[in-house]
């Protein structure tokens, strides 16, 4: 089974109360109707879709009902670490650091 | 069914049947279902909790996961902002007033949600297996101590799990999801379930 640490309850819980929510940090655009159709689509479809040090958004759907952030290696499955929404992306240091 | 305590009609079998084990009457293996509940759901800033707290005189739980149990009223806290108060129907009117009260004072939501859920008690010696058959949580007392509350999920159905004391259980669920659950709990007090957790020594 694996646990995902949630931010907002402060513990592991099982990954079936989760749900996936796609990458985070992406910001929305400020004024939508002054993008053309091409930025607009990559604004809402393209992804990085990255191999290895990943940043996403994830849901405690059937826990505390709070979106939060989390960083995982898309290789190996394994959380680095989850933190509150609204809070900036983790700097590679301190990533670095937690993997240790 | 016609609740004889407020005269409203509970058709509890919305679209599904009940089935015959889900009444109030009758209990199988350590499951049952509580009485007629009120039950509000209540939103506001976490930062409004000690005001809130003293306005409305509730005992709100100050860290999400935790309960406070006061004579046939519980209020939980799921999340940041979310809190979930169930009562006996004797105090159904105060509460009303109360709300009424809070709701002009604070940046709030209050939601009467009495008749969404169904709530059972799981009690008795078995009662953390018959659960963990179909919930993911580590239900021993140190990881899971009375009064510790949440949102989880039991055979893939939302409930809300509440442990009253070390061998009794609080089961709220959606209406709707009520006859599946209760045939799940049927499942698991059967023979069967409890030697597959381990409950019983197989003969
Ligand atoms: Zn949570």
């Amino acid at each position: 089974m694996l646990l995902i640490k949630c931010p907002y309850c402060e513990e592991e819980r099982p990954e079936i109360e989760f749900s996936y929510a796609g990458e985070a940090h992406i910001v929305r655009p400020t004024d939508p109707s002054k993008m053309d159709d091409t930025a607009w689509a990559e604004y809402l479809f393209i992804r990085d879709n990255t191999r290895g040090v990943h940043y996403e958004r994830w849901y405690h759907i059937h826990g505390c009902a709070r979106f939060f952030n989390a960083v995982r290696d898309t290789i190996s499955d394994k959380f680095i670490m989850t933190y509150k929404m609204g809070l900036p992306r983790p700097a590679d240091v301190e990533i670095a650091k937690v993997k240790e | 069914m016609l609740s004889e305590k407020t005269g409203i009609h509970l058709s509890i079998d919305q679209g599904v049947r009940l089935a015959p084990i889900l009444t109030n009457e009758t209990e199988i293996g350590g499951v049952r279902l509580i009485d007629e509940q009120v039950r509000y759901s209540l939103r506001f800033k976490p930062e409004d909790i000690a005001a809130v707290r003293k306005a409305s005189q509730l005992d709100l739980p100050a860290n999400i996961g935790m309960s406070s149990i006061k004579g046939g009223q519980l209020v939980l806290r799921l999340g940041p902002d979310e809190w979930l108060l169930i009562s006996d129907l004797s105090r159904a009117l105060a509460l009303k007033q109360t709300f009424a009260t809070l709701s002009s004072k604070f940046t709030c939501s209050v939601v009467d949600i009495s008749h969404r859920n169904l709530g059972f008690i799981v009690h008795g010696e078995n009662a953390e297996n018959i659960l963990n058959t179909g919930c993911p949580l580590d239900l021993s007392l140190h990881v899971f101590p009375v009064g510790k509350c949440t949102r989880t999920v039991y055979e893939n159905t939302e409930i809300i799990l509440l442990r009253k004391a070390e061998h009794e259980f609080h089961v709220e669920v959606w209406r709707s999801f009520a006859p599946y659950l209760s045939r799940f709990f049927e499942t698991s007090v059967t023979d069967k379930a409890q030697i597959r957790m381990g409950a019983r020594d197989d003969k």
